[in-house]
């Protein structure tokens, strides 16, 4: 026994020293590329390996979970020496210490080789925090064989003129801040304020929406087009021109003759479209940059000789000017439009704040563009993004805090040291201490993997704040989240609407859960069904499939162009329906997507039940006079309602925390009218500034929620029980 | 009667007081309207298996008719029939002179007792009772005093309000002939409603269902396994086998006139010694011969059948066997085994090696003095002496 100790003691040492102790790998890079960027990349590093004899290692991590990784591991000094990430990201970054300023990995001296716009994006409070590789931002497909010269964006009713029928002039994705923001600062206007106050609000948002607006009624530009539209309208030959960014070009088909061409002009405000501008640039972690062979790494990295081998290899927009020089990188069409238009762009907002502008800029855009009150809109866009930003309550006295847990330390160390010294208590735990010992360890796993993470998640909900700076405010959150935020109660994503969807939700699933559940079980278990056992794997199979590929499924069916319902209601001739305008069909469309997903499993439960109830319980209600409708009501059902009771509450608690439905499905739309509490709770952790400690709290409100409502449900199920 | 189920159920309704409680009820409830159930040549498939090829049972008004035959007779089968549970292939039922072929259950007006009670599980013994009354529209007083009277008459006061699994068995199958009883139904059916309690009880119940009988006066129609509720049960029994009726008549009739080998062995525990012999004739006596026996027949009985020489199977129930002066003994039995219950003993052994096991029953006081291995005269009166064709297997009968 002691024996093994040691050696797994030995081994365990070995295992956490053997890193140390190996030849540390000399630089850490991470990245996300992908594709030809990430061939690119790799050869470079190993050009750099061999030329100056040192390490490099390459980490490609996913994208959705890029930011998450770096916060979590550089603090940690688990992170990477360097790292390439866009450069709005420098304000999060900053804030959590994941970046140090780039010091001799660009000096002064280095300046001048790069375009001033990417040098700007990576300058903050004067000082230079990355080094710029490529620029992304939008420009404009022209398609040569429907457009002769690029009209300003006021005179596309003219180019319409002389296209086939059936091709729409101009194609982007209308509904996006991203690209909206091109034709924002053509009106004069930006999506953030230079200081962070919410830009899209003022008499140029109002102007431009409006343009937009205009545009969509007449024709000029498909409504609701996303970025697979886009390019499906582009490379068809359905769009004479796009405006999309370089990732379009890899998409279109090689027949296809375009060029691209720097965004139009409004010719009545004379003002340039700026698109937003993305810097990929290399980072420094606060490690690396102690080190200077990670900045000499990350300066060479820039540097012109690296460039033009990503252009060439990888076709970034390089920023490094130099590298313009070289005939191959100038000679590239696609890259130089995409360079010329760079010097209009702007900078994306590297403000944290900016997280927290896209969604209510997207919902005003897309509550202007189904006609509603544009003014309206945008103010109320303005007070969504202002409430989600509004700072914490101001930091409440901890002491009642304090006193809460030590009274409830204090009363369960009472409860314990009466029940431990009982001598009935005592002899208990002896008889089963080896029952404790063998389920020991699954008591810790418990601890560990639900216990802690709940306690941690409600602890969470008495701060407010980011993760960096988190601010204890005590029951603030949740008297901000049961006051409605000091709005209407009933007010837009007011936690009481939210609720009362949610349970409107779940009445709906569930009633329909159990009545297509039963009575598919009930045809099921009928013996003289042919064909049973199949019929039986095909109504489980929505079952089987993941909810999520499910609900992606259902959402494109209920897409207004080209979704599957439409296509059937415009069959028998009915007008297609924009389902997720209105709160109404968006609704529909996800119970409808949610009772696919949930039948089978109350169907698989009444069957189950039903060869529970015997055969001659329901003889003698047939031989006693009962009709079959007598039957199933009389008998069937009261003896179903036990095995189903479970059930139900169960399928209740799924349905009422249903996010993957919602949060695919409608996504909330429209306007966030049909988001449940989970999914509310989400925007609040995700796309409202991190609001972790808030989205804590209203996960703590849902919990309680459903503990008290499966508590009630089966109360009021066990008394009908009784009673009957 | 000769049968030795019938005296254990005899004696143990007698040592059991309990069961003379709920009968004496001060008042009998309205009698049904008694009716005459006919089934005519009912033919039954479940898939490719024939169930019934033909049957035709008659009910006269208010008698107590018991189906009884070994598993898989289509006798059950039958008496889903009649309660509308199963449709016939072919043929009629007939309940009160109309023909309810092709009606429903409910609109046949029968109440029946299943196998397992079929108790509704979720409803008190109240409910239960009600539930058929209800839904035929009974008004509650009425209801109610329907239960009270059925409850009274078996016992059941005190478990109106309870849950049928916080009865025991003999409760729920008391619930369950309540339900029948409350419905006041022109016929009663009986799907083998004993075979889930312990002997005991099952005596117990038997007694307090055929009083219930003679109380209420409705036609019944009883199904059962069991030889012994058949006995004792019937006012005419109906023997099934394969589908078809083998004999009916009185009960007693049916066991001392068998009508068929299957009939006679059935029938009778332990079953009727059936030996292969043939018909000779000794001193204007006509004997059977073979297997070791040796007896005389009645010849009265079987008259013209008699024939010199011919082949038979002769039949002596056990309890027929007499031991007799071994100068007049009809046959020899090596004794194998005896069998001691206290008031009777069985001896089982051979009459000759290659003969069939031979099954005698004797007084307590013989069994003392024979032993395995003795040779034990037997002796037989010529009227118990049942033949049977060897190939139709039919009683030589003169009837």
């Amino acid at each position: 026994m002691l024996e093994r100790l040691l050696a797994l003691l030995l081994l365990a040492t070995l295992v956490v020293l053997a890193p140390a102790c190996a030849e540390p790998p000399s630089l850490v890079l991470w990245h996300s590329y992908r594709g030809e960027e990430e061939r690119t990349l790799v050869a470079l590093a190993r050009r750099y390996e061999s030329e100056q004899h040192i390490r490099v290692e390459l980490l490609a991590v996913p994208f959705d979970a890029y930011t998450a990784k770096l916060t979590a591991a550089v603090p940690h000094a688990h992170g990477p020496d360097l790292f390439i990430d866009a450069h709005e990201r420098l304000g999060i970054y900053r804030q959590e210490n994941v970046v140090a300023p780039a010091g001799d990995a660009l000096p002064d001296a280095d300046v001048v080789g790069y375009d001033p716009s990417a040098i700007g994006a990576v300058t903050l409070d004067h000082q230079r925090w990355a080094v710029p590789l490529s620029t992304k931002c939008l420009a404009l497909y022209v398609n040569d064989d429907l457009v002769k010269s690029v009209p300003a964006l006021e005179d596309l009713e003219s180019l319409r003129a002389s296209l086939p029928p059936g091709v729409v002039p101009l194609a982007y994705e209308v509904e996006n801040p991203y690209h909206h923001a091109a034709i924002l600062s053509a009106f004069g206007g930006k999506l953030l304020e230079d200081d962070g106050t919410y830009g899209f609000a003022g008499p140029a948002a109002l102007q431009s929406v409006v343009f937009v607006r205009e545009l969509i009624a007449r024709h000029l530009v498909p409504s609701d087009a996303n970025g697979s539209l886009v390019k499906q309208l582009f490379s068809s030959g359905r769009a004479a021109m796009a405006i999309d960014g370089p990732w379009l070009a890899a998409d279109l088909p090689p027949g296809l003759r375009y060029h691209v061409a720097e965004l139009p002009l409004r010719t009545r405000g004379a003002e340039a479209m700026q698109p937003l501008l993305t810097v990929e640039s290399v980072m420094l972690s606060p490690q690396g940059a102690q080190r200077a062979e990670v900045r000499a790494f990350a300066r060479w990295l820039g540097g012109t000789e690296s460039a033009i081998q990503r252009a060439t290899g990888a076709h970034q927009v390089v920023a490094n000017r130099a590298a313009w020089r070289d005939p191959l990188v100038a000679g590239d069409r696609l890259l130089a439009a995409f360079h010329d238009e760079q010097r209009w762009a702007q900078p994306m907002s590297t403000s944290t704040r900016m997280r927290a502008a896209w969604v209510p800029a997207q919902e005003a855009m897309r509550r202007v563009f189904r006609g509603e009150d544009p003014q309206t809109a945008l103010v109320e866009g303005m007070g969504r993004f202002e409430d989600a930003l509004k700072p914490p309550p101001p930091p409440p006295s901890p002491a009642p805090l304090v006193v809460v847990t030590g009274l409830l330390a204090l009363l369960g160390a009472i409860f314990a040291v009466r029940r431990a010294t009982t001598p009935d208590f005592r002899h208990a735990l002896r008889v089963s201490r080896t029952a404790y010992r063998y389920v020991a360890h699954a008591a810790v796993v418990v601890v560990v993997l639900v216990v802690v993470p709940l306690a941690a998640g409600a602890l969470t909900s008495l701060f407010a704040g980011t993760r960096a700076d988190p601010r204890y405010v005590g029951l603030g959150n949740y008297v901000a989240i049961l006051t409605a935020r000091g709005g209407p109660l009933l007010g837009h994503g007011s936690f009481y609407l939210t609720l009362l969807v949610t349970v409107l939700w779940t009445v709906c699933n569930v009633t329909l859960h159990l009545v297509l559940g039963v009575v598919l079980g009930m045809l099921l278990s009928r013996p003289a069904m042919k064909l049973r056992g199949a019929y039986r794997v095909l109504l489980v199979l929505p079952w089987a499939v993941p909810s999520y590929v499910t609900a992606l499924a259902w959402k494109g069916m209920f897409h207004r162009q080209f979704g599957a319902v439409n296509a059937m209601l415009g069959a028998l001739g009915i007008e297609p329906v924009s389902w997720f305008s209105h709160f109404a069909t968006a609704f529909a469309a996800n119970v409808a997507t949610n009772v696919w997903l949930g039948f089978p499993f109350m169907m698989v439960v009444t069957l189950g039940a039903l060869t529970s109830i015997s055969k001659e319980v329901l003889e003698a209600a047939e031989v006693d006079g009962a009709t079959r409708w007598q039957r199933f009501w009389g008998v069937t059902v009261p003896l179903l309602r036990p095995t189903m009771l479970p059930a139900v509450v169960l399928g209740s608690v799924w349905t009422f925390n249903m996010f993957n439905v919602v949060f695919l499905v409608s996504g909330g739309e429209p306007d966030g009218s049909t988001d449940i509490l989970v999914s509310d709770a989400y925007r609040w952790a995700f796309t409202r500034d991190a609001q972790y400690g808030y989205a804590a709290a209203y996960a703590v409100l849902i919990f309680l929620i459903l503990a008290g409502g499966s508590r009630l449900l089966s109360r009021v199920g066990g008394a009908k029980e009784a009673s009957a | 009667m000769s049968n030795p189920g019938a005296i254990t159920a005899a004696s143990t309704r007698a040592r059991s007081p309990s069961v003379d409680t709920p009968i004496e009820s001060e008042r009998a409830p309205a009698a049904p309207r008694a009716i005459r159930c006919a089934v005519r040549g009912v033919t039954k498939s479940f898939g490719q298996t024939p169930v019934l090829r033909g049957v035709d049972v008659e009910i006269p008004e208010g008698a107590f008719a018991v189906l009884v035959g070994p598993s898989g007779c289509g006798k059950s089968t039958l008496l889903r029939m009649v309660a509308g549970l199963e449709t016939a292939d072919q043929g009629t039922i007939e309940l009160a002179g109309k023909d309810v072929t092709s009606l429903p259950p409910r609109d046949r007006d029968v109440a029946m007792v299943f196998q397992s009670y079929a108790l509704y599980p979720h409803l008190s013994v109240r409910d239960n009772l009600a539930f058929g009354l209800k839904l035929r529209k009974v008004p509650a007083s009425e209801i109610d005093a329907r239960i009270k009277e059925a409850s009274v008459m078996l016992g059941l006061e005190k478990f109106l309000d309870r849950l049928p699994k916080q009865l025991s068995g003999g409760q729920r199958q008391r619930v369950a002939m309540g339900r029948a009883i409350v419905r006041r139904a022109n016929i009663f059916l009986f799907d083998e409603p004993l075979s889930n309690l312990d002997a005991a009880l099952r005596a117990e119940v038997r007694v307090e269902i055929r009083r219930l009988h003679d109380r209420l006066g409705a036609t019944t129609l009883y199904v059962t396994h069991d030889q012994v509720e058949a006995m004792t049960l019937a006012d005419t029994l109906w023997v099934m086998n394969g589908g078809v009726v083998e004999q009916k008549g009185a009960p007693l009739d049916v066991y001392e006139r068998p009508g068929t080998k299957f009939v006679a062995t059935f029938l009778g525990s332990p079953q009727m010694n059936l030996v292969d012999a043939a018909i000779t004739r000794k001193d204007c006596r006509c004997l059977v011969d073979g297997g070791g026996v040796l007896a005389p027949v009645d010849e009265e009985r079987f008259g013209e059948a008699l024939e010199q020489g011919r082949s038979v199977v002769a039949g002596v129930r056990p309890h027929d066997f007499t031991i007799a002066d071994p100068k007049d003994a009809v046959a020899t039995l090596k004794v194998e085994l005896v069998e001691a219950l206290g008031f009777e003993a069985f001896a089982y052994g051979w009459l000759r090696a290659s003969g069939p096991r031979i099954v005698a029953r004797l007084d307590a006081a013989d069994a003392k003095r024979v032993r395995p291995g003795d040779q034990l005269p037997l002796g037989v009166d010529p009227a118990r002496v049942h033949l049977f064709d060897p190939q139709t297997g039919r009683a030589l009968d003169a009837r």
